[in-house]
């Protein structure tokens, strides 16, 4: 199984919830647990703002959630207008990112900084 | 909240000498005399979606600010500038939680219902619940229960948490009003990775610290603390977004 849903929003912190939503209603999908939902939650939050910054900036985010049997695979993709390096994750959003998702990477290279996370769930 | 003239000089002088020494007892002391003022300009933003608690709280929080801002020698009466503060901290509240201030008032019930309801579950299944458990337990739909999960993240809760700016860079209200914490154990080096978390209210910090730096579930540490799991949940929440506010204002 590997249904793939996408999303393209605004790089703007007020679409973030968008992002948050979207993979909650999947992960449900999934038979996530309430605790992953949340780490999955916070994980999205973490990666979006390392591609868009805290105040988000000019130009679009794709979000490509993928289902897979062993769990959630979300990656984003930013396309930006400002010609802003980006800054990519903080020593806390690693921290945050290592304890929340089971795989993460962000690639702030380029006009298209990516993200990529992996969630599995547990088996309930 | 008016004084007589011998208590307004009181306090006059009183401002004065906390210019001068940042002292704790007389910056409680002014907070204690003027929370007439931010209770009564809370009462005045009652009637528009937020609880008057949560008005009452920003309106202290505003209040905290005013008190750790003036400045006595430019000869502005403190009730003049503090109202001009606390009112700024209330439209802030109403600007930044425009969405926050719409989640329907039966989203915010359910919210609250779910989050004893989800302790349940984590007892009987000896595990973290699943949303469509959730959903059946409480007799509502899966997208109900994401709709309050997420209403739960945006709706200031207890505003009692919410940080103190200023010179006690790690206090809270709640802490400021006399409530113990013994939650600042073995704590510290993480201040070392993230000065900004040190601003957070102890309870955040250390809730923070167990989930990211120790691994702890939030059930974990919500039987640790003696909370719920969701308000594990919420003030992770609130605790990022802090962390987030304070880094863009840096």
């Amino acid at each position: 199984m590997s249904d793939e849903v996408q999303l393209v929003m605004p790089a703007d912190p007020e679409f973030l919830r968008l992002a948050r939503v979207t993979a909650m209603g999947l992960a449900s999908r999934l038979q996530f647990t309430i605790e992953e939902i949340d780490d999955l939650r916070i994980a999205i939050d973490e990666l979006v703002f390392g591609l868009i910054g805290t105040k988000g900036r000019p130009g679009q985010v794709t979000m490509r959630y993928s289902l897979l049997d062993s769990g959630l695979e979300v990656r984003g993709t930013g396309a930006f207008e400002d010609g802003v390096p980006t800054a990519g994750l903080t020593e806390l959003s690693e921290l945050i990112l290592d304890a929340v998702a089971d795989e993460h990477e962000l690639s702030p290279d380029g006009d298209r900084p990516t993200f990529r996370l992996l969630k599995r769930r547990s088996a309930v | 909240m008016a004084f007589d003239q011998e208590r307004r000089q009181e306090l006059r002088e009183l401002f004065v000498s906390f210019a001068e020494t940042r002292d704790e007892r007389m910056r409680a002391e002014l907070i204690e005399a003027h929370i007439g003022l931010a209770e009564y300009l809370a009462r005045r933003f009652n009637n528009r979606g937020e609880p008057l608690d949560d008005l009452v709280q920003v309106a202290s929080t505003g209040l905290i600010k005013a008190v750790d801002r003036f400045e006595p020698e430019r000869g502005l009466e403190f009730s003049t500038y503090a109202t001009h503060t606390i009112v700024g901290e209330l439209k802030r509240h109403f600007r930044d939680k425009g969405w926050a201030v719409r989640v329907p008032r039966r989203m915010q019930e359910l919210h609250l219902r779910l989050t004893t309801l989800v302790s349940s579950l984590n007892q009987d299944l000896g595990r973290s619940p699943t949303i469509p458990e959730i959903a059946q337990a409480a007799g509502v739909s899966e997208e109900e229960v994401l709709e309050a999960m997420e209403a739960g993240q945006a709706y200031r809760f207890t505003s009692l948490d919410a940080p103190v700016p200023g010179e006690d860079a790690g206090g809270s209200l709640a802490a400021s009003l006399g409530e113990e914490d013994d939650s600042m154990t073995g704590v510290e080096h993480r201040v070392a990775l993230s000065p900004l978390i040190a601003k957070l209210p102890p309870r955040q910090q250390k809730i923070l610290h167990l989930r990211f730096f120790e691994g702890l579930t939030q059930s974990e540490i919500a039987s640790r603390l003696g909370i719920s799991q969701m308000h594990v949940s919420r003030l992770l929440a609130r605790s990022l977004a802090q962390l987030r506010e304070d880094a863009t204002e840096e």
